[in-house]
């Protein structure tokens, strides 16, 4: 399979997420453990795992949405608990169901946004944002008037608008047309071109072969691996050394590939 | 077959609910609640019960009156259901429903009557608080009144259904909602025509001399047009459908219920045969009463009822500056088109237009600018009571967007801030107009005490200066509420409703009344010695507006500190703590 992530790695360049020994209890039970990783510029990570292993939690403490158990995170050298504000400037985090406010048309939102994370010429940006998502017709509709894939890429526009440099994607295709898809996955690659370090949550492991570089496998809230693709595709191939990323997901969770 | 399977899975959804509702009372919030509700209700509607169960007689001899007005109410509703809705005949079913129902082999009528049965539940319990709601209107045992009532819901009910199959028909036929309207309303102006027709030539008109007015002649007059020329046949049908509400005991009861009966299986003939494709619209209701159901019960009753019209920006939002004004403009915008400076502006000059001209008038009214004065000021102290209740596009609305604003770069005073800002806002404004309208109109003289109009602007700045910071705080306190006990307002998919729910809110409000008495006793305090201070020296208007002025500083200083506090809460706001969300 021909896998080439056509990313600028920036190998040498300070990380710009650095999770030490992340840990999440949701009263007894450990939701994500003692979990280490780093993301550098230009590097977009997969976050891989079966439902319930730690990955939508995992991002939510990345993105300051809750607080960490234990451990430390780092948003471009900002530690979130020390300097959330800072830390929380240079970050996007996309959920997999859009969050809008229902009663904001799309303009409306982008004018907030700016001034939340004070654009001073959000207009131009986000001009150019809607017109990049293909919706810059749609500036005086409100959230209920959107599909479900326009809902999606208005959230990304707010996302983008501030110019993220730490970008969090939960599930980004879910709902999104083969389009929308197509289109999604060039937006990453081209924030990831621009310098940007992304996190992807998603089951859909083609699309992380795709876009990625690197990959990060959790399973019950613990890290399985983590490393580039072709360093976790070594590290599972067998006989052959030509595996894909699913063989790996399956061989690394321990998971049965048998049909039910 | 089918129709055991709707019985089997109507009777185990209440059943399941019934229990989901028993075993959440383990839970403290909602055993106090339980207990709280309980006695509210048991207080005020079950100790009738008690009483024998009969309600409050209505005079032999306005029984029959009684009776003729509420054909007339009943009248009105049935030509609304005509008048009023647009849409498309819809029946009303859950998600799951549609999802279950409509794919299945179930012919339209068995829908029909699975629907019918459904809506059975909630006419029974409107039929039972009717009931007691209305005890002291008349009839006999509770259980007859119940019975009567519920003959009027279900009717009602029928009709209903009825009428939108009809509609639904006309306008495939081409008959567009305008036409039908003009259409209905033509056939009402006719018949109402006719009805003061008669009355001019047969009924001698009452005196139109209001002030000297004989009201047992007013009542006369009502009665010949109930009981004579057209109207008693118009309204014959209608009551038919409410005599068993008026019966006082079983003989009457079931005398009047064989016509009432009638009437219901003539309507539901007519249902039946209707022929009408109601499932496309029945989708769409479907999911809009999804939606609008996840909304009330988030709390989040403005988006609840919300047009699908895009608002208008209440002020140009510039993209630097604090960003906290950009939550105060969002809650703004959710506010509705009527939150607008001009809006406010325009009501400023009706109240300054109509005050000086009912100024003028009050002369020969007698007390009645003092009575709209001191109804005014009324209002404006009450608002401090219902505002917090009813402005709630605040952090009680966006609470189910926490994860949002907690992703937001903002320290957490600025997300408390710029959350409360709105509604505190909008009440300020609310009650500058009540104190506007006041300040007009209140006289020179009321019983024994006279004011200077020096004297009342003064009183009225003071209390213009002091109310927006007391809204401020009033505004504070349930949105610390929900930062500190989320659990009483986090309500759930499958969130709390019955009475728990209204003991839980009774709790909440006499908790915020207490605390904001409490709040507000150290700018009393200090309003007090400025005044007693000042008042020998300066005159009585200009004290009142110092010590105002001063209340005000201390109620800021309350409040900031109340933000701060909050603030830091909202940062220490554990989401995975609340279970606000599924991680």
């Amino acid at each position: 399979m021909e896998i080439a992530p056509p990313l600028i790695s920036h190998a040498a360049a300070p990380a710009l997420i650095e999770v030490d020994g992340l840990t999440k209890l949701y009263g007894d039970f450990p939701a994500v453990t003692d979990l280490s990783f780093a993301v550098r510029p230009g590097e977009v990570i997969g976050l891989v795992g079966p439902n319930g292993a730690g990955k939508t939690t995992t991002l939510r403490c990345l993105a300051g949405i809750i607080p960490a158990t234990r451990g430390s995170v780092r948003i471009c050298g900002r530690d979130l608990a020390v300097q959330p504000i800072e830390a929380k400037r240079r970050l996007a985090f996309f959920s997999d169901e859009p969050r809008l406010f229902d009663y904001l048309t799309v303009d409306q939102h982008l004018n907030f946004t700016a001034r939340i994370y004070g654009v001073a010429h959000y207009r131009e940006t986000g001009r150019a944002l809607l017109e990049e998502l293909e919706m810059a017709d749609k500036t005086d509709k409100l959230p209920g008037e959107l599909s479900r894939g326009m809902k999606q890429k208005l959230a990304i526009a707010c996302g983008l608008l501030h110019s993220p440099e730490v970008i969090f994607f939960d599930e980004p295709l879910t709902g999104l047309d083969p389009i929308g898809i197509r289109r999604m996955k060039d937006s990453i690659l081209k924030r990831g071109r621009a310098g940007a370090a992304i996190l992807i949550s998603s089951h859909l492991l083609h699309l992380l072969e795709e876009v990625c570089s690197h990959v990060l496998i959790l399973k019950n809230g613990r890290k399985i691996i983590d490393g580039s693709l072709g360093e976790v595709r070594q590290k599972f191939s067998e006989q052959s050394g030509d595996t894909s990323l699913e063989e790996v997901f399956f061989r690394a969770t321990g998971e049965s590939k048998g049909a039910p | 077959m089918i129709a055991g399977a709707l019985f089997y899975y109507q009777r185990h959804w209440w059943w399941n609910r019934l229990l989901t509702r028993i075993r959440r009372l383990r839970q403290p919030k909602y055993l106090f609640g339980a207990i709280v509700g309980g006695l509210y209700f048991y207080w005020y509607i079950f100790r009738a019960l008690g009483r024998g169960g009969r309600g409050g007689r209505i005079p032999p001899e306005h029984q029959d009156m009684a009776q003729a007005i509420a054909a007339l109410v009943l009248l009105v509703m049935v030509l609304l259901a005509w008048v009023l809705p647009h849409s498309r005949a819809a029946l009303s079913f859950t998600e799951a429903e549609v999802a279950f129902l409509f794919p299945a082999p179930i012919g339209r009528r068995t829908l029909i009557h699975f629907k019918l049965l459904k809506s059975q539940a909630v006419i029974f319990f409107s039929a039972v608080f009717m009931t007691f709601i209305g005890r002291s209107w008349g009839g006999g045992h509770f259980v007859i009144r119940a019975l009567g009532w519920w003959v009027v819901f279900a009717t009602l009910n029928l009709h209903s259904l009825g009428c939108s199959f009809a509609r639904t028909m006309l306008m495939d036929r081409g008959l567009s909602n305008w036409l039908r309207r003009v259409l209905v309303l033509g056939v009402v102006g006719v018949m109402a025509a006719g009805i003061i027709f008669w009355l001019h030539y047969t009924v001698p008109p009452p005196p139109m001399a209001w002030a000297t007015m004989d009201y047992g002649w007013l009542g006369r007059y009502a009665n010949q047009i109930l009981h004579s020329g057209p109207l008693p046949y118009l309204l014959f049908p209608f009551r038919l459908v409410v005599a068993p509400c008026f019966a006082v005991n079983a003989g009457q009861f079931l005398i009047a219920l064989g016509p009432a009966l009638a009437v219901m299986g003539l309507l539901y003939w007519w249902v039946i045969r209707s022929n009408v494709a109601f499932e496309e619209a029945s989708v769409e209701l479907s999911r809009k009463t999804a939606e609008r159901m996840a909304a009330i019960r988030s709390g989040n009753w403005q988006a609840a009822r919300k047009s699908n019209k895009a608002g208008r920006s209440p002020f140009q939002l510039r993209p630097t500056g604090l960003p906290a004004v950009a939550l105060f403009w969002k809650n703004l915008t959710s506010a509705g088109s009527l939150v607008r400076a001009r809006v406010l502006v325009f009501l400023v000059w009706i109240v300054i237009f109509a005050g000086f001209l009912l100024q003028s008038q009050i002369r020969q009214a007698g007390g009645l600018g003092a009575a709209l004065a001191l109804l005014a000021l009324g209002l404006a102290g009450l608002s401090l009571f219902w505002g917090p209740q009813m402005l709630r596009n605040d952090l009680r609305q966006d609470l189910p967007a926490a994860d949002v604003l907690k992703m937001f770069p903002l320290p957490g005073w600025q997300v408390v801030l710029g959350e409360v800002l709105a509604p505190a806002a909008i009440l300020a404004a609310v009650q500058w107009l009540l104190l506007l309208a006041a300040l007009i109109l209140f006289p020179d003289r009321l019983d024994n005490y006279s004011t200077t109009p020096g004297q009342r602007a003064g009183f009225a700045l003071a209390a213009a200066i002091v109310l927006p910071c007391v809204d401020l705080i009033a505004m504070l306190i349930p949105n610390g509420a929900v930062l500190f006990f989320p659990a009483w307002f986090q309500l759930g998919k499958d969130g709390p409703r019955g009475f728990e729910t209204t003991g839980q809110q009774l709790i909440l409000m006499f908790g915020q009344l207490l605390v904001l008495a409490l709040s507000l006793a150290p700018a009393a305090a200090a309003f007090t010695v400025v005044f007693l201070l000042t008042s020998a020296l300066l005159p009585a208007a200009l004290s009142v507006l110092l010590g105002g002025a001063v209340a005000a500083v201390f109620l800021l200083i309350e409040a900031g500190i109340g933000i701060r506090l909050l603030g830091g809460v909202f940062e220490r706001f554990d989401l995975s703590g609340e279970v606000l969300h599924q991680g």
